[in-house]
């Protein structure tokens, strides 16, 4: 792939993860730090916190509906290109010492990971109607308000948030490792990569000399389990083997 | 804005010559402060109250600083929690808190230097547009096929109060057994009424103004011998930790002052400079002793 061409495509990344920072930064900030609810970004319809953007109805109905959509189109495309903490583990990935990319066992299971946190997510918010697990800060100053949620907050709610908060930390070390095994949605996303009508995926040139895995900060290949479809990958195949597009039409 | 009839205002006159000045003791006159207001400018104060007053804070206080000039960090939250914070190592210099033994707690452990009554929340009863279901009084709920929206384990006094009022209107079984949702969250109520699941909720009037359900559902009134017991009042004190004493003393001024009391009304409570404010403040208590 022509290096002008690899940089445009990386531009055009960033310039979409930043629009979607933009847009959902707040939210996501808000349902790791301060969502007093067990899911986070499932009740902004009776959220109490008022500062917080999820209360706006459009955008929390308009997220949760276009995700399948998006799924269809393009599998785990909103990680790679729009999830704020998909781009907050993409940065620290730059500099954590381990990729995970080798074939072992926990490679091999860990990523199931994913689905069993989307069966809790499930669990707790169709089975036990999201329940209230902190005390929401309705308004209040930045740090100030943080502190009075993790001190308010139940022993499930700190749970809950030091969990992501420990995965997101340990992105620093090894790469991407929320959104590999831990993330909901990811999970919720990677039921679509079958059905996907658009991808990255290989085509008959492809020797798997698994230099795209070399290059994938989710440590696996075009097509297969936690691609995002970010096409970080296509710039690195020596033998220009991975395309964009109908996966079923290679 | 604040009830403002010939009577009222008589009332109040007669209010603020005797009970007032000691309502107000503490706290510098309004009309005093204005002239004053200069030199608050730039300067900045730490504000906590609890949550259920946030709208109506949110609005005085914009009104404050473009008065004076002055920053007001404000916090709103579960007024226990902010209390149980402030009575260990937590620090603001006002406090606006529901519970009149939390205020008494907070000057007793010498947290608080003195507090007014704010205002008074009360109870209505809220129905779908329309009111399918013809809710008039609150026997309506023990009335077979009525559907009763409830949040028993909502924080308190949310759920509580609610349940104090049914048991005291005597129509607390009937009205669990018409239950079809209970919730864990008083603003849950009010999406299950709005969207038709349920056909009527018992909630403070306060929901009914926020931006999000206002005017979304009909606001059926329940007279004053039905309103739960108290907690009803909210305080306001200046802390012990206020930078400047005399700043805390005007913002608390400025709030208990008609301007900062229509506020409050507005979002649906009774303010404590009101009659029937005035009436509650004596029925119930709520002076710094």
């Amino acid at each position: 792939m022509p290096e002008k061409k690899k940089s445009r495509l990386i531009l055009f990344r960033r310039t979409v993860q930043g629009g979607m920072l933009l847009l959902l930064g707040q939210w996501s900030f808000y349902g790791v730090f301060r969502c007093p609810f067990a899911v986070p970004f499932l009740n902004c319809q009776s959220c109490p916190v008022i500062t917080c953007s999820g209360r706006i109805t459009s955008l929390f109905w308009g997220f949760w509906l276009s995700l399948p959509i998006i799924g269809l189109l393009f599998g785990r495309a909103f990680c790679g290109w729009g999830c704020p903490g998909g781009l907050l583990s993409q940065l620290s990935a730059k500099v954590a010492p381990f990729k995970l990319a080798g074939k072992n066992a926990f490679n091999r299971f860990a990523p199931y990971g994913k689905y069993l946190a989307l069966l809790t997510a499930l669990v707790l918010w169709l089975v036990l109607n999201n329940p209230r697990w902190a005390i929401p800060i309705r308004i209040g100053e930045f740090m100030n308000s943080i502190h009075l949620t993790f001190e308010h907050a139940n022993t499930a709610w700190l749970i809950r948030s030091l969990t992501v908060l420990a995965f997101l930390a340990a992105g620093l070390i090894f790469s991407n490792l929320w959104c590999r095994i831990a993330c909901p949605t990811g999970g919720l996303l990677e039921l679509f990569r079958r059905p996907v009508l658009f991808s990255f995926y290989t085509t008959e040139q492809c020797n798997n000399c698994n230099a795209c895995q070399g290059a994938c900060d989710m440590g696996t290949r075009p097509a297969e389990s936690n691609c995002t479809n970010c096409g970080d990958c296509q710039s690195a195949c020596p033998r220009d083997a991975i395309q964009f597009g109908r996966p079923n039409s290679k | 804005m604040v009830t403002r009839s010939n009577s009222t205002n008589g009332q109040r006159r007669d209010f603020l010559k005797t009970a007032g000045a000691a309502m107000l003791a503490s706290a510098v006159p309004w009309n005093q402060a204005r002239a004053r207001t200069s030199e608050f400018a730039g300067q900045s104060l730490q504000v906590w109250s609890c949550g259920g007053l946030a709208e109506a804070f949110m609005q005085a206080n914009q009104l404050y600083e473009e008065r004076t000039g002055t920053t007001i960090s404000y916090t709103g939250a579960f007024a226990a929690a902010l209390g149980k914070s402030l009575l260990a190592n937590g620090r603001t210099e006002v406090f606006a808190g529901r519970v009149l033994e939390l205020a008494q707690k907070l000057r007793s452990a010498g947290k608080m230097v003195f507090f007014n009554p704010l205002c008074f929340t009360q109870y209505v009863m809220i129905t779908p547009k329309g009111n399918p279901a013809g809710i008039n009084t609150i026997q309506d709920l023990a009335r077979p096929g009525v559907k009763v929206v409830l949040a028993p384990d909502a924080s308190p006094p949310g759920g509580a109060a609610v349940l104090k009022l049914l048991e005291k209107t005597g129509v607390k079984d009937a009205a669990l057994a018409n239950t079809v949702v209970q919730g864990s969250c008083v603003q849950e109520i009010m999406t299950s009424v709005i969207d038709g699941t349920g056909d009527v909720a018992v909630v403070e009037k306060r929901l009914t103004r926020i931006p999000n359900f206002q005017g979304q559902t009909e606001v059926v009134p329940l007279p004053d011998n039905q309103q739960p017991p108290p907690p009803l009042p909210f305080t306001i004190g200046m802390m012990e930790d206020a930078q400047n004493p005399d700043l805390a003393r005007d913002y608390i001024a400025f709030i208990l002052s008609e301007q900062g009391q229509a506020c409050f009304e507005q979002q649906g409570f009774i303010p404590a400079l009101s009659a029937k404010g005035q009436e509650l403040v004596e029925k119930l208590g709520v002076k710094d002793a």
